[in-house]
């Protein structure tokens, strides 16, 4: 069977189109999904092109479905994926804790609109949260926040590789401005890149006969007495704590001597980071702090660069305090001052921030 | 493209209705453009943004005016999406499909990768059904490069001769327009055209 | 000429509505508006309705009103019912809302005889997410997510809802399918449906075979081609379970 991305090539397409590509390219085997706006055409072009290329896709009756037959396809040994936004994001933590307490290399993209509730079919920032921390477990996931449509495709295919790797539920962090918006960007075959294509195993079906070449496998989720709970979520923690410094990643733009750092994710960043050069040609020392992966989250990194005399913190999203509340738990103890705008559904240009900056020195 | 040929109508000071009917992806429609299209003096067949609030899921919606259409005088654009049902969207403009005056013609950018490839595109276009004419718009949007602009019109029309239709024209934007005397761009004619589409994002 | 009234339960300040040209959804309400007007309980009556084309309905009549979550009308009308009984508690929603992701809600409250009322928009597809697969999608059907055609093999056959509610329910209870091509007719069914709550009888339940031409990319005569002859013979109208006396 041919791949379906042979090479490089420059293409225009929107963020949902991507995805499917990034998907296929990664080599998912199967998509199960529920629509909801602003990410339905990740199924119609999964639908359309995975045929081509014997992939398979299934409708469920809801998000919960969606979630729980990814995680049985996992458990079987296939690479599965799902997207979602809002309200089905919001179904879908139950199956996500699963898949947390289950170590299954879940792939979700999620395409942040306002919320709460059916909020709107557009845009926010504000799955944040529930895309970290959401379910009843720790938050042992890894979630990256794109801003270009070259990351969403770049950070797909690594979503797949580093779930399998890992093992924790992972997640890629759009909106429905990416969704939606048409760019250019490159497609290309990851194993010509020579990026490391995790193969996937199964957790069940095994080759051997039970009880003559193996023993079966049994998999369970709940545990009967406190301190064996205690002991496996301590071993979560650790194994979560371990691979963080691998998997931590942030951008930074003049940050060296900043004195007023502005800190985003995702598509706002792309408007900090505009601010932040019009404001250096203004002769304003402002930065731009950005982190890309959101769990692990990387405070580190951060920590370092507040220190390098950083005045100010400037915390600006689409949402009412989500990535504030975030970051705060990551730099507690620092002395920076932090200030905020806060946009919830908003988009936010880099007008906005200037003139937030501006009025922060003045 | 929609809007651009709707303009260049205009300056012949003809009447122009424009009309969307892009229902599957209606992100990119003219609800945004609406208030400065119609500034320009384009009769604009579409909910406006602010008729649209509250509309929830706000997906795929036809005005009332917009069945009608072929009804008025002048001339009538209509912006058809895609979909899993091609060209049969016309079915909902009564008279258009059987309409004689009306061209369909199909908007093709190479650098769609469903749509990237000669094969691809006779595809594409023999599921629409009833198409008259292929438009080349190859773009990278503002990394486009008149030499990708170029090579896309070579598919195209490779395509174009296997399915037996006409290129009507290649769009250039008008940032390229410089570059034009030197580019490989004939025999098919250019039109030069400005980018409305970023501002009509939601 | 002259023109039939609106129903006084409509709301008149958002009308004209915004249901496209062609739209089944409009007949229906105007079923259920006259209706109410005729049993004369605009002023108990509460109105919900899903996400999805429903959702337009939400200011539609001049009745209290609330919108819920896709597939979350049935129990939301569950709790206002139980709540207060002396309500007459009317749920609307799509084919996606009540037969997929609210299929839950909608078993286990037929299953309790809840005593509300629930009318179902059967346009087999997910209208205004932009016209993927329903379960009621007919086989062979083209959808935005099934783009070569509805393979039963793949998806299972379409859903007959009013046929599962109706062997899962309680005494008392009134299910009925009806379509928009046979307005009085359908306008009947729902009648009973809401005399069956005044009653206190037990759970009432009306699908109604409904159009989209918007999504269907079809003309007049193809939309009532579709409803009447490939809806229609697919999907029998009529009642399958009332506590009133069969009327031919």
């Amino acid at each position: 069977m041919d791949k379906p991305v042979t090479g490089t090539k420059k293409v225009f397409m929107t963020g949902n189109e991507t995805v499917a590509w990034a998907a296929l390219a990664a080599g998912a085997d199967i998509m199960f999904g529920y629509p909801i706006t602003p990410q339905n055409e990740i199924m119609h072009y999964w639908t359309r092109l995975g045929t081509k290329y014997g992939r398979d896709f299934l409708q469920t009756e809801d998000e919960i479905s969606a979630g729980f037959t990814v995680c049985g396809a996992i458990i079987a040994g296939k690479k599965a994926f799902t997207a979602t936004a809002g309200p089905g994001n919001t179904l879908m933590q139950e199956p996500f804790s699963m898949a947390e307490a289950m170590r299954l290399p879940t792939v979700a993209i999620i395409q942040q609109r306002g919320g709460p509730s059916s909020g709107t079919v557009i845009y926010s920032q504000q799955e944040v949260t529930l895309t970290t921390y959401g379910g009843n477990g720790e938050g042992h996931r890894i979630v990256y926040s794109t801003a270009t449509h070259q990351e969403i495709y770049d950070y797909t295919i690594k979503a797949f590789n580093n779930a399998w790797k890992y093992r924790f539920p992972t997640f890629v962090l759009g909106d429905g401005y990416q969704a939606k918006m048409r760019e250019p960007l490159e497609i290309y075959d990851p194993e010509a890149r020579n990026i490391e294509m995790v193969i996937p195993s199964p957790l069940v079906g095994l080759p051997g006969r039970i009880g003559i070449e193996r023993e079966p496998q049994h998999l369970c989720n709940i545990y009967s007495l406190e301190d064996e709970l205690y002991e496996v979520v301590l071993q979560l923690q650790a194994e979560y704590d371990r691979m963080a410094p691998e998997l931590e990643e942030y951008q930074c733009r003049e940050c060296d001597d900043a004195e007023i750092l502005v800190v985003s994710h995702g598509v706002v960043s792309r408007s900090a980071d505009d601010a932040v050069r019009f404001l250096r040609a203004q002769g304003i020392k402002a930065g731009a702090f950005r982190p890309i992966t959101l769990r692990p989250f990387p405070g580190r990194a951060l920590r370092e660069i507040l220190q390098t005399g950083v005045k100010k913190m400037l915390i600006v999203e689409s949402a009412y305090g989500q990535l504030a509340r975030l970051l705060q738990q990551e730099i507690y103890g620092e002395n920076v001052p932090v200030e905020t705008l806060l946009m919830p559904g908003v988009g936010i240009i880099d007008a906005d921030i200037i003139s937030k900056v501006k009025s922060l020195i003045h | 493209m929609a809007v651009n040929r709707a303009l260049e109508l205009l300056r012949s000071s003809k009447k122009v209705t424009l009309v969307d009917l892009d229902f599957v992806e209606p992100f990119y429609t003219l609800r945004g453009l609406k208030p400065f299209l119609q500034e320009q003096g384009l009769t604009v067949i579409a909910w406006g943004r602010e008729d649209s609030f509250g509309l929830g899921e706000t997906g795929s919606l036809v005005t009332p005016p917009a069945r009608w259409a072929m009804w008025r005088s002048g001339d009538i654009i209509l912006d058809v999406g895609y979909g899993a049902h091609g060209a049969a969207s016309l079915n909902l403009v009564e008279g258009a499909l059987e309409s004689e005056e009306l061209k369909v013609w199909a908007v093709i950018n190479t650098a769609r990768p469903m749509t990237s490839t000669v094969g691809d595109i006779v595809d594409y276009v023999q599921g629409l059904q009833r198409v008259d004419g292929l438009i080349n718009n190859s773009h990278l949007g503002d990394l486009t490069t008149i030499e990708f602009v170029a090579e896309g019109l070579l598919i195209v029309r490779k395509a174009a001769k296997i399915l037996n239709l006409p290129v009507i024209y290649t769009a250039v934007e008008k940032r390229l327009e410089p570059e034009l005397p030197v580019a490989d761009l004939g025999p098919s004619p250019v039109k030069v055209i400005s980018r409305y589409m970023p501002a009509a994002r939601w | 000429m002259i023109q039939p009234d609106m129903p006084r339960t409509w709301y008149a300040p958002t009308k004209p509505h915004k249901f496209c040209p062609g739209c089944g959804h409009p007949l229906i309400l105007k079923a259920l508006g006259e209706a109410i007007d005729e049993l004369g309980i605009q002023n108990r009556t509460v109105y919900g309705c899903d996400i999805g084309c429903s959702l337009l309905s939400w200011n539609f009549f001049a009745l209290d009103s609330t919108q819920t979550h896709h597939g979350r009308t049935t129990p939301v009308m569950v709790g206002m019912k139980r709540a207060r009984p002396e309500l007459i508690c009317v749920g609307y929603m799509g084919d996606g809302g009540g037969y997929s992701i609210g299929s839950q809600h909608l078993v286990n409250s037929a299953i309790r005889n809840e005593k509300i009322t629930l009318i179902l928009a059967n346009n087999t597809n997910y209208a205004m997410t932009g016209g993927q697969l329903a379960p009621t999608t007919l086989p062979g059907q083209k959808t935005e997510t099934t783009p070569f055609g509805r393979d039963p093999e793949l998806t299972g056959h379409p859903t007959m809802g009013p046929e599962m509610i109706s062997s899962i329910t309680g005494e008392g209870a009134y299910v009925a399918r009806g379509t928009v091509a046979k307005y009085r007719q359908l306008k009947g069914f729902i009648k009973k449906a809401l005399q069956n709550q005044i009653e206190g009888n037990g759970f009432s339940f009306v699908e109604a075979l409904s159009t989209c031409p918007t999504n269907w990319r079809t003309n007049a005569k193809q939309t009532w081609n579709w409803l009447e002859d490939k809806m229609g013979a697919f999907y029998p109208v009529g009642e399958l379970k009332s506590p009133f006396r069969k009327e031919g």
